[in-house]
């Protein structure tokens, strides 16, 4: 048998072998793919900027890890960030975006925190630092990054499933600020495409002043 | 990310049932098989715009399965045994490996060869890779590839039946 004949036999041998994962089952393994990227590269830029800023941030707990079940979470809505208030008198923020620094400032002030938002490098200068120990500070905020399942406005995707959207969440417990002292925040969070998000934070505790948090 | 989505079908349309080939015959069974291909696939989904610019993108998918294979057999060497293809080749072992949709007798033909000379049979004769892309992918010369696909064609020659020698005797009455 010719080398050629033997191919056309050996290759025609395997016509009847097909795959049986249809295409979106592929699409749908690719976005957890590309959701499992994300969490490294969030918290690699984490701890970068967190070195960076010893004197009044807290670094993310050493086994920090995404929420196993994503699906049980909240489901966030498109906007930019969220602050809602937990029942055990805890206030979650959820950053997508940082738009609008100030508008979070007045929400959280309204919620009863002190606060200084601003992007990350245009800090007000107004804000001292309060000294705290890292116990405190950990008591009072701490950072996750969580994968949340976005809800699509409008009509609804055709065959994909919604797309994980990665967001940064604070845990700031109001009861344990100390008097006089409110939360700086400092972000420039941004999802640069799909699998990649920059970010450079900055979170810490400092006097409440009217120059520093407006209240 | 539409148009990105449209691409990426069509690819896995045209391609995926010539990996699912070329990677069984590499690691012997059709489950292991299908399994590492759509991870691969996925992988490739999530990488697409590197992917995609990939001059062999087929080629791409198939070396990342064979080396999430590798990566598998690594995790699971001390916990679970895992059979030597080779050791398969019985036909009746093949058949069941390659899920009863391949002839047997060649599947058998093809477990007998040594692992390298599988990839290379997988790359050439399934993917149609030419051989210095073969060479590429599995990171050998191409003297190499050449070499490994002469002595498997010449082992397959010797094991699998040819079909004249499977049709019956003509008889004929005058």
């Amino acid at each position: 048998m010719h080398d050629d004949d033997l191919i056309t036999l050996v290759r025609e041998s395997f016509t009847g072998l097909r795959t049986t994962t249809p295409v979106e089952k592929i699409l749908r393994r690719g976005h957890a793919v590309r959701a499992r990227r994300r969490i490294p590269v969030l918290t690699g830029a984490l701890a970068v900027v967190a070195g960076a800023a010893l004197a009044v941030t807290t670094l993310l707990p050493g086994g920090h890890q995404p929420s196993p079940q994503p699906s049980t979470l909240p489901t966030a809505q498109l906007a930019a960030w969220t602050v809602t208030r937990q029942a055990d008198g805890t206030i979650r923020v959820n950053i997508r975006e940082l738009q609008n620094p100030a508008g979070l400032q007045s929400r959280l002030r309204a919620d009863g925190v002190p606060a200084s938002v601003t992007l990350t490098g245009q800090e007000n200068p107004a804000c001292r630092p309060y000294p705290a120990s890292a116990a405190l500070q950990k008591r009072v905020l701490s950072i996750t990054s969580e994968i949340i399942p976005l809800t699509h406005q409008g009509p609804p995707p055709s065959t994909s499933p919604p797309e994980p959207n990665l967001v940064l969440v604070f845990h700031i417990n109001p009861a344990a600020l100390p008097r006089g002292a409110g939360v700086q925040l400092a972000t420039s969070f941004t999802p640069v495409r799909p699998g990649l998000a920059t970010s450079a934070i900055r979170h810490g505790l400092v006097y409440a002043s009217p120059q520093c948090t407006g209240s | 990310m539409g148009s990105q989505r449209r691409d990426f079908a069509e690819f896995y349309r045209e391609s995926c049932d010539d990996c699912l080939r070329a990677v069984l015959v590499s690691v012997g069974n059709r489950d292991t098989a299908q399994d590492l291909v759509d991870e691969a696939f996925a992988r490739a989904f999530a990488s697409w715009r590197t992917v995609s610019r990939h001059p062999a993108p087929v080629a791409w998918v198939v070396r990342t399965a064979l080396n999430a294979n590798i990566s598998r057999w690594r995790r699971r060497r001390r916990e679970v045994p895992v059979p030597d293809p080779g050791l398969m080749a019985d036909p009746a072992a093949a058949d069941a490996a390659a899920g009863r949709s391949v002839d047997p007798r060649i599947m058998a033909a093809l477990l007998r060869l040594p692992a390298r000379q599988r990839q290379v049979v997988a790359l050439r004769l399934f993917l149609d890779l030419d051989t210095a892309r073969t060479a590429e992918v599995l990171g050998i010369a191409p003297s190499t590839v050449k070499a490994h696909l002469a002595r498997a064609l010449a082992a397959l020659r010797d094991t699998i039946p040819t079909p004249r020698q499977e049709m019956p005797s003509c008889t004929t009455t005058t």
